[in-house]
Order: C-alpha cells, then sequence, then structure tokens
C-alpha cells in the first residue's frame, strides 16, 4: 500500500477531514494489534481510542522521510496496549489471562469480521505453519526485536528473517489475491 | 537491491524489529529506491490486512468518541477560557464603564444643583448684607440727628380727641431750618390718606405746609424719619391726616399731633 502522505501532512496540519481519512484506512489493522494483546472487546475499544488520540496530539513527532506512518501507528498500539495490561487495573480485573495468538483469536468466530469470512478462515490458519504462526505473532503483534524474537524461538537470527520473509510472502498471496 | 529485499530485514523493518543502525540504513534505501519501496508497501499491505482479519467489529460510535476527545482537548479548555476572560474582562469594563459615567453624571448634577443653590444664597446673603448695612447706615444717620445739640427736640403729644396714644418728636434747628421728624408713634396712615406736617405761627394762627409724611421726604423708612428744610420762622408743629397728596389748609378734625417750639 502506497503510504497516503499528502493526509498524512495534512493532518499534521490540524486537518480532522485528513485525520479521519487515515482512521478509516488504519483502524482495523490497529485494532487487531490492540485485541490480540489486551484480548478483551471493551478494553481494546477503550485503547483504541487512546491510540488515536494519542497519534493526532503527537502527530508532529512523526516525520515522513524517516520511516513509515504504519510503523509508527503500529508501536503507539502496541506500547499502549502493553501499558494497559500491565496497568493495575487491568491486572484485578484479569487475573488468570491466558496467553494467546492471532491464530487463537481467528479460531475463536465471534471474533472475526466479515472480511475473514470472505477470506475462508479455515484455509488461512491451515495454511500458516506452526512456525509462522509464533513468528508473526512474536515480531508483528507482541513488537518484539529480532534478537529477543530468536532467543524466544531458540533459532538463529538469519533463521528467523528468512522464515519471517517465507511466511509474509505465503500470507501475502492469500491476503493480496 | 535483490537481496536486500529477499533479506528478511524489510519485514523486520516495517515490526520495528530492527536495531538503530539498520532500520536507518533502510529508510534510506527505502528514499533512494522505488523498487525497494514498492517491495515495502507490499509488505505493509500483507501486514494490514493480517491485523484487521483480527480486529472484531468496532463500535460506530468510536469515531465520535475520538474527534470529541480531540476537540476536546484541542479546543474546550482554552477557547472556553480565553473567550470567558475576554468576554468577562470586556463586560466587566462596559459596565464599570457604565457606572462610572452614570456616577459622573448624577455627581456633576448634584454638584451644579448645590451650586445653583449656593450661588441663590449669596445673591440672598449680598442683598440682606446690603439692606443690613443701608439699615445701619439709617439707623446711624437718625442717631447722629438725635444726638446732635444743635437740633432742639419737640415733642408732639396725641391729640386727645383724635388720637390720643400718638405721638411725634421734632428735631429741629431754627438757625438753618432744618427739621426733622420721628413719625414712628403715628399710626400707619390708612389707604389713600397722607399725614402732612404744619409749622404754625401762633399769632395770628397761621399754618404753613412744610411736606408731606412720606417716601419723598424719608431719610429713613425703617426708622420713620423725616426731613424738611427751608423751614419758616415757626411756633409749633402740627401733624394732620390729609388725603394723599396734601391739603392747601390743615383738616383739624384730622389733627393727630401738635406740639410748640420751646423759647
Amino acid at each position: 500500500m502506497k503510504q497516503p502522505d499528502a493526509l498524512i501532512l495534512s493532518m499534521q496540519k490540524g486537518d480532522e477531514a485528513s485525520f479521519s481519512k487515515l482512521y478509516d484506512m488504519y483502524n482495523k489493522a490497529v485494532y487487531g494489534i490492540i485485541y490480540s494483546i489486551v484480548l478483551d472487546k471493551a478494553i481494546a475499544q477503550e485503547v483504541l481510542q487512546d491510540v488515536f488520540i494519542k497519534i493526532w496530539n503527537n502527530k508532529n513527532s512523526y516525520d515522513v522521510n524517516k520511516g513509515r506512518f504504519f510503523t509508527w501507528i503500529l508501536n503507539i498500539a502496541r506500547n499502549t496496549s502493553i501499558d494497559k495490561i500491565r496497568s493495575k487495573s487491568f491486572k484485578n480485573s484479569k487475573k488468570n489471562l491466558s496467553t494467546s495468538n492471532f491464530v487463537d483469536i481467528l479460531k475463536s468466530s465471534d471474533s472475526l469480521n466479515s472480511r475473514m469470512d470472505a477470506l475462508g478462515v479455515k484455509k488461512f490458519i491451515d495454511k500458516l505453519k506452526p512456525t509462522c504462526i509464533s513468528i508473526i505473532d512474536l515480531l508483528f503483534f507482541k513488537g518484539y526485536t529480532q534478537a529477543d524474537a530468536a532467543t524466544e524461538l531458540e533459532i538463529p537470527l538469519g533463521t528467523l528473517k528468512t522464515r519471517n520473509r517465507n511466511c509474509l510472502k505465503e500470507l501475502r498471496t492469500l491476503v493480496l489475491d | 537491491m535483490e537481496e536486500l529485499i529477499t533479506s528478511g530485514k524489510l519485514e523486520l523493518y516495517l515490526t520495528d524489529s530492527l536495531p538503530k543502525n539498520e532500520k536507518d540504513e533502510i529508510t534510506a534505501m527505502i528514499n533512494k529506491h522505488p523498487e525497494v519501496q514498492r517491495e515495502v508497501e507490499k509488505i505493509e499491505r500483507t501486514l494490514l490486512a493480517l491485523g484487521s482479519t483480527v480486529a472484531p467489529p468496532i463500535s460506530t460510535q468510536m469515531w465520535t468518541n475520538i474527534i470529541r476527545a480531540i476537540d476536546g482537548v484541542k479546543y474546550l479548555p482554552k477557547k472556553q477560557e480565553t473567550t470567558n476572560w475576554t468576554a468577562i474582562t470586556g463586560w466587566a469594563a462596559a459596565i464599570a464603564f457604565m457606572l462610572g459615567l452614570f456616577w459622573s453624571i448624577n455627581k456633576k448634577n448634584n454638584l451644579q444643583e448645590d451650586f445653583n443653590t449656593i450661588n441663590t444664597q449669596n445673591v440672598v446673603l449680598l442683598e440682606d448684607n446690603k439692606a443690613v448695612q443701608n439699615s445701619l447706615t439709617e439707623a446711624s444717620e437718625v442717631l447722629a440727628i438725635v444726638r446732635d445739640k444743635k437740633y432742639k427736640s419737640i415733642s408732639l403729644p396725641g391729640n386727645q380727641a383724635v388720637a390720643p396714644e400718638a405721638y411725634a418728636n421734632v428735631y429741629f434747628d431754627d438757625k438753618t431750618g432744618v427739621a426733622y421728624i420721628d413719625a414712628s408713634g403715628l399710626p400707619q396712615a390708612p389707604e389713600g390718606k397722607e399725614y402732612q406736617v404744619w409749622s404754625l405761627k401762633m399769632d395770628p394762627l397761621t399754618p404753613s405746609s412744610m411736606g408731606l409724611i412720606n417716601s419723598g421726604t424719608a431719610i429713613s423708612d425703617e426708622n420713620r424719619m423725616y426731613k424738611f428744610e427751608n423751614l419758616p420762622e415757626t411756633e409749633a408743629f402740627g401733624i394732620t391726616l390729609e388725603p394723599e397728596g396734601g391739603s392747601e389748609t390743615p383738616n383739624l378734625t384730622q389733627l393727630y399731633t401738635l406740639g410748640t417750639v420751646s423759647r
């Protein structure tokens, strides 16, 4: 996806209409990231709201020439979600948080959106190798650094890079067709 | 280029899993090489789609909440504060100004009124003062005459038949023929009548008019002191009540007082 630099620049000048368009483009993916971390719809909606407010308030700290807007908001989403699950109020309400990855979420049918139904959930999940699931989960959804992920999965850094690329390539053919 | 694309670094770049120095290198390559950028865009689309598939439905209220929060943060506290303060200050100043203005006008009117009153009082006092001065001057004049030794003092007692209570005093200088009549013992002349003063020679009885007791002869109306001059040789003085303007001969039925000049 070509980055909408014009919209981003116009948002940075304070244009709410441009911000609204950017929200439409990114809100689902951001929400997916948040939900995969907090695993509670009500809390995830709270965090989603916070994330977009942060995006707006910090809009001028993003530089279109120094990285992808997608990566920038992905970081905000992951950090805000992690802050949330570390917060006292969250810990009190969710004592036994089961470890869960994006595939577990996909398997629980009630959380799926219509887009995913059309895509064919089963086909999608079946095609993804278990190694792919854990690599993508750590790097994309949980925000691990490459070094941390390699350590966690007990594989060399080079292997991690290659596997991650291949997994995403497979996914690309599924998603972008 | 191909090497970079297949290295797996671009995927890690997008998920922000690379160390800082490698990140910067790739940013530079993306900005420089369109084919690297295209590859990055494709990976980004994949990740966006993947993220979206995991997302449960989002409340339609969400955007409204966000924009409300943003507008609140952005405008409300500031706007409310500045608007309020400007308006309050403005209105307060206007009200203060109006009150001040009304107060000033009122004060000015009061002062003007006070000034007018005092001015009037001043005029009245000035008049009073003048009157007192005049009265004092007249009294002094009268007192001077009464005290002067050159004037003979002659009492004119009341005529028992006409006015027993009445009396008059004459202060007469026979050398200069000047007489002052003190008429304070005479009742006020009725409307249309005036007192006339006569100089009398006894043998034979010859009255000659000296003049009328009125403002024409008065030296002090207040003290009822009247001056007559160029008197003929006189043996007695008489005062009669006559029609206004006086008479040729005295009306003896209206003789109020009479007194002789002692020798």
